[in-house]
């Protein structure tokens, strides 16, 4: 291992300047807080809603993106590369798009009058907006590219060598998956689904625009804070807290399996 | 490098010059430019564009400037020291809020909600809220479209609940015009403005369904405020917002 460069300090400056960018805001609204009745403010009839709908609906999105993005991570990490070039900048654009445009996008595809939700509409009577399934949908388009990112990369700096010893001694590719790869993947898997997580728990202008905010419904926990400030700014700090506390400790929790995920081990 | 920097200074000097050979031969004498800064509730973005555009018309040398977001939003602002020199409100209770930087207001227009649905799948009645068939959506209590919402359906008895509470007027008419409601309860200008495709029918209590905009000038304000104040209240002003479906003051 080669002696550590030093920072210069004109460096140095810069990049405390950058955390503080970074770091003054949280200071700011953690400030605010009513820490001495914080369990009182989270208590409400309101909160507690928007804390059900939002875990419901952020866990369920958690778990689909597993379930559709780590097969999706491995074609892209194993797949022929003349598609798999194709295929990943559009399953990671959902990470740049603005979120009401992903909103948008959602309910021209599944809104009663869009793509395929006109069709189900026809058939059935029932549409996608306005539901717990839209909130869920809308957290599984904005996280599962999350998930994707961090599990293909753990797959590509797998050990092909093991795999192909696998296959040589007559493993079919979905033994070679379940037994060699997958096992080796779990900790990107877990550091993608708790990444995919916190994204769908934090999604707004997408829910809002393609699901609603009906309280009990389809109100998650970043609307009921956008409605309380003009109401009820106490209750907003609170759960505006509750937020930053989540995010901070996912990060904490994840700092050694997403440094591996990017770093290569 | 060198030659560019000189090329770009001529260019500067030229266009500075230029911009001082017009004021110099223009025929207004006035002799500073004035810039009124008028912070207004977004439902009144449309019309309010429209009067400054007059109004500057009328008074060469004065610029109006706006700021359009929720009256709650900009009432906020204000009393934080935003730099606004009138300040128009969807509701006499976001004037309440910022009265402390406001020499004095009065009420200049009126709106009301209506329910609005699509022409070709016209509801009948108010009442059909109340089947549980018709999806539709009004704003949040927090804003006064809400507000206002929430008292006529009372008034008109209507128990049905809607399928979303959106944060603002405009998110409202948004999810009617995607046509993935129903009906949606917005103001009447609103409705006016979705344009031929659409259609409503009234409350039967206007008074509850009625929301009052006030408009005052603020402490700090510019000397040509009020006479910004004045041409929203005269009859050339007053006739823009009655076009756009705004009702008088009462």
């Amino acid at each position: 291992m080669a002696k550590k460069t030093q920072v210069s300090p004109a460096l140095t400056a810069f990049g405390f300047a950058g955390l503080l960018v970074v770091l003054l805001p949280v200071v700011a609204l953690l400030s605010r807080v009513p820490w001495s009745n914080l369990a009182a403010q989270l208590n409400s009839e309101s909160s507690i809603n928007a804390i059900r709908v939002s875990l419901l609906t952020s866990i369920l999105a958690a778990f689909i993106s597993v379930l559709l993005g780590v097969p999706l991570a491995w074609y892209l990490a194993r797949g022929p590369a003349a598609i798999t070039k194709w295929l990943r900048p559009i399953v990671i654009s959902p990470l740049v798009m603005p979120p009401t445009v992903a909103g948008l996008a959602l309910l021209t595809l599944m809104g009663r009058n869009g793509l395929l939700g006109k069709f189900i509409y026809e058939q059935t009577g029932w549409a996608m907006p306005f539901t717990m399934a839209a909130v869920v949908l809308t957290g599984v388009f904005v996280g599962m590219p999350f998930l994707v990112l961090v599990v293909e990369t753990v797959f590509r700096q797998l050990p092909i060598e093991l795999e192909e010893a696998a296959q040589t001694l007559g493993a079919n590719p979905s033994k070679v998956f379940w037994r060699i790869s997958f096992p080796l993947a779990r900790g990107g898997v877990i550091s993608g689904l708790v990444l995919a997580w916190a994204r769908a728990l934090g999604e707004f202008g997408a829910t809002l625009t393609f699901a609603g905010s009906l309280p009990g419904v389809t109100r998650t926990l970043p609307m009921e804070v956008y409605v309380a400030m003009e109401v009820d700014p106490a209750s907003a700090y609170s759960i505006s807290a509750m937020l930053v506390v989540i995010a901070i400790t996912v990060v904490f929790l994840l700092r050694s399996n997403l440094i591996k995920a990017f770093n290569g081990k | 490098m060198k030659k560019a920097i000189v090329a770009a200074t001529g260019l500067l000097l030229a266009l500075t010059g230029c911009s001082s050979a017009t004021e110099a031969s223009g025929v207004s004498n006035s002799v500073t430019e004035t810039t009124i800064t008028v912070f207004a509730a977004s439902s009144l973005t449309e019309t309010f564009t429209e009067l400054g555009k007059q109004f500057e018309a009328a008074n060469p040398g004065t610029n109006v400037t706006f700021s359009f977001a929720a009256s709650s939003t900009l009432a906020e602002q204000i009393l934080a020291g935003a730099p606004a020199d009138v300040f128009a409100s969807a509701s006499e209770k976001s004037m309440d809020a910022a009265v402390a930087k406001i020499s004095k207001s009065s009420v200049f227009s009126s709106n009301r909600v209506v329910v609005a649905f699509p022409a070709d799948k016209p509801l009948s009645a108010v009442t059909d809220l109340n089947n549980p068939a018709i999806k539709w959506v009004q704003c949040d209590r927090q804003v006064p479209c809400g507000t206002a919402a929430d008292a006529a359906l009372e008034s008109d008895g209507i128990s049905g609940t809607p399928v979303s509470l959106e944060p603002d007027v405009k998110s409202v008419t948004g999810k009617l015009i995607a046509l993935e409601v129903d009906a949606a309860i917005i103001y009447a200008t609103d409705a006016k403005s979705a344009g031929s495709e659409f259609r409503s029918i009234e409350f039967s209590n206007s008074e509850k369904a009625t929301t009052r905009y006030p408009i005052g000038v603020t402490l700090n304000a510019n000397t040509k405020a009020q006479a910004f104040v004045d041409f929203v209240f005269s009859e050339a002003g007053q006739k823009v917002l009655l076009d756009a479906g705004f009702g008088l003051p009462s």
